[in-house]
């Protein structure tokens, strides 16, 4: 009943802070809702692979992304109030920003934990929500149009998964409480007929897709990332591209036990290619910094979805590379706030001479960098290398090259926008005297790509070892 | 009786491509949802008595009242009346759909699975592939929210026809979560038609770089 517990009060934070005006108040509540999440991640650890209630079960990849958004959410939190005061002077809306980053985070975590495939489609539309008066938060045609795309398609998406689920409960439902648990699926996935399996996994990969920022329905996702505050950026391109992963990886633990198992391969093996080709292709048309991080991270994740493909032998690397991503993307995006802050503007034409004019600021953007493209010593060098090892011992060695030359082609677009933000010409609308600069702000992102190498390079073992398990217990 | 409701069902969504007026969309979501009060009440025999509640909230109460009452009230304060803008014109949209429900008989009478009612099958396939078509052929955005509970519909539909019960709080959220993402994208919708002075999605495009 914990997770219980955590919706009542995280509820209650909520709408406390819902129309509050008092600042103190907001940001005493969103401390308390992060000392809340660390604690569910504490006690979800210490019950692992316990059921809690019957919709409930604390997991090994539920634990792991439960930790990764607890230690995400306190720098998310943090710059909130950068982004609360320097942008949205209405107080009430103060609030209201803050109740949704809670309303969002509940919603992903009851994702992270549900044993339940309804329940995980249930918080998915409570996300969407969330995410979509996040994106119109500041109120301005552009937000207005990003906010309707991602509304929409994602309850298309949402109606799509709907429909593969109702496929999925032929004749598995039996109006018991625990007939739609993924537990009960899984052990009746071979009852399923194959055919009625293959359609529900289409379907619900192609709902999904929008959380997680693939092919097909990645279009509003990146729009709403575009538009979007940059903490909730923060958020949208880790914790919840987390929980679209969840969402199709319980899914494929579900097929994997049947004979489509080597269909549903090929299925993600061609949805991580496309998202991948059509990604490195859109790339080269960007002009804002927040676009192209978006292209970033539907880089990273048709890479997990690749090495998803695999089944184990790329599992291990798909979980850690969700991990270091999620650290890495959150950091790059706390920095996009500051080079927004610095130029006033977010657009790449907009920005330049970054190294001279703010010096210390530039290197912890030349660290990010490092870390999102994964350049060596990056820790995401380390998780990119597994999956490519994999893909040549599987035997998809023209897969493997295809995937280097894309990632060659990415990291030189995105390395060419970044020269004109370190180097370029300083644009002549530049105010100086109007540019936002906080020596403090960048300690966040040091301590997030710090995290990055540390997990690579020296996982702790209990880490190694809830990862391991996730691995053992798929089929 | 049975087959006639389905039949009726059917003829609702040639008429959703027959019709220009929006008002009468709104009126047709209206019988569609009253005739899946219908179909539910005759097709669920051993139903207890909060199944039958639940039936009753998502059919007649949500999808036969309230919804369209909601979407009468955007259609009346944006002054939407008839539909100006479409990719295809309205004759031929009445023969894919046509096309649609032939198509989608033959597919459903095509699955060999003894758990399946082949005919709610049928009529779930033209009906969840008819609202997708009615979504991407009309340029208007309201329209799109009909065509996305046209295809609601048709799960609804599907879900008589593969059999599946969920349980009773499942369902519930279930409802309250389709709902809510309705009232939502209504809106929205409304905010889209102050804000841009049209609902048409040529003027939704100021996103791409």
């Amino acid at each position: 009943m914990a997770l219980l517990f955590f919706f009542i009060i995280s509820t209650l934070l909520a709408l406390s802070v819902f129309s509050n005006k008092n600042r103190s108040i907001n940001y005493s509540a969103a401390s308390i809702y992060s000392l809340l999440h660390i604690s569910l991640s504490i006690y979800a650890y210490l019950n692992l692979n316990h059921l809690d209630s019957v919709y409930f079960k604390f997991d090994s990849l539920g634990v792991i992304l439960s930790g990764l958004l607890s230690i995400i959410l306190i720098p998310v939190f943090w710059h909130s109030r950068y982004f609360l005061e320097r942008y949205i002077p209405d107080r009430k809306m103060k609030g209201r920003f803050i109740s949704l980053i809670i309303v969002l985070s509940t919603a992903l975590s009851s994702i992270y934990f549900a044993d339940n495939i309804v329940l995980v489609w249930v918080s998915l539309e409570i996300s969407t929500v969330a995410i979509t008066f996040l994106v119109y938060h500041e109120r301005y045609p552009n937000a207005l149009e990003a906010a309707w795309k991602f509304l929409f398609i994602s309850s298309f998406g949402i109606v799509l998964a709907f429909i593969g689920i109702l496929l999925l409960s032929v004749k598995v439902s039996y109006a018991d409480d625990s007939s739609l648990s993924y537990t009960h699926l899984q052990a009746v996935a071979h009852l399923i007929d194959p055919l009625f399996m293959k359609a529900a996994f289409l379907l619900l990969v192609t709902g999904y897709s929008i959380k997680m920022n693939i092919f097909p329905l990645y279009p509003a996702t990146v729009d709403a990332k575009t538009i979007a505050p940059f903490p909730v950026n923060a958020l949208t391109s880790t914790a919840v591209l987390n929980g679209g992963f969840v969402a199709i990886f319980r899914l494929y633990c579900i097929i994997c036990g049947t004979e489509s198992a080597e269909w549903a391969n090929r299925v993600l093996l061609i949805i991580g290619m496309t998202s991948l080709v059509i990604m490195s292709v859109q790339l080269f048309k960007v002009k804002r910094f927040s676009r192209m991080f978006a292209y970033s991270s539907m880089e990273h994740m048709a890479l997990v979805i690749i090495a998803l493909s695999l089944g184990k032998p790329g599992l291990y690397a798909a979980i850690l590379h969700i991990m270091l991503h999620s650290l890495a993307k959150t950091g790059i995006f706390l920095h996009y706030g500051q080079i927004r802050a610095y130029y006033l503007s977010g657009w790449i034409p907009d920005s330049g001479d970054y190294m001279k004019q703010n010096g210390f600021s530039a290197l912890v953007y030349i660290l990010g960098l490092m870390t999102a493209t994964a350049v060596p010593p990056s820790g995401l060098f380390v998780s990119e290398y597994l999956i490519l090892r994999a893909l040549f011992s599987e035997g998809y060695s023209y897969i493997a090259i295809a995937i280097i030359v894309l990632l060659s082609v990415v990291m030189y677009v995105i390395f060419k926008y970044s020269m004109q933000l370190l180097y370029g010409k300083l644009p002549d609308n530049f105010q100086k005297d109007k540019a936002i600069i906080n020596k403090y702000e960048p300690v966040s992102q040091i301590i997030l790509f710090g995290l990055v190498f540390y997990l690579a390079y020296f996982t702790p073992d209990f880490i190694k070892d809830i990862m391991n398990s996730i691995v053992q217990n798929l089929n | 009786m049975m087959i006639v409701l389905l039949i009726i069902f059917a003829c609702t969504l040639i008429y959703f491509f027959l019709s220009e007026r929006v008002e009468k969309h709104i009126n047709l979501l209206a019988v569609q949802g009253t005739l899946l009060f219908i179909i539910a009440f005759i097709n669920l025999i051993e139903i207890n008595v909060l199944g039958l509640i639940l039936i009753l909230l998502e059919t007649l109460i949500v999808k036969a009242i309230i919804i369209p009452r909601f979407l009468n009230r955007i259609r009346r304060t944006n002054n939407l009346n008839r539909l100006v803008e479409n990719y295809i014109p309205f004759f031929y949209s009445v023969l894919i759909i046509t096309a649609i429900i032939i198509a989608s008989f033959f597919t459903a009478y095509s699955i060999r699975n003894h758990f399946v009612d082949v005919k709610f099958l049928a009529i779930a396939l033209s009906t969840i592939l008819g609202g997708i078509y009615f979504t991407i052929v009309h340029k208007n955005i309201f329209n799109h929210i009909v065509g996305i509970l046209i295809v609601e519909n048709g799960a609804f539909l599907l879900s008589l026809a593969v059999g599946g019960e969920f349980p009773f709080l499942v369902s519930m959220a279930v409802l309250i979560d389709i709902l809510i993402a309705v009232l939502i994208i209504g809106i929205f919708i409304d905010k889209i038609g102050s804000a841009f002075g049209n609902m048409s999605t040529s003027s939704l495009n100021k996103l791409k770089d």
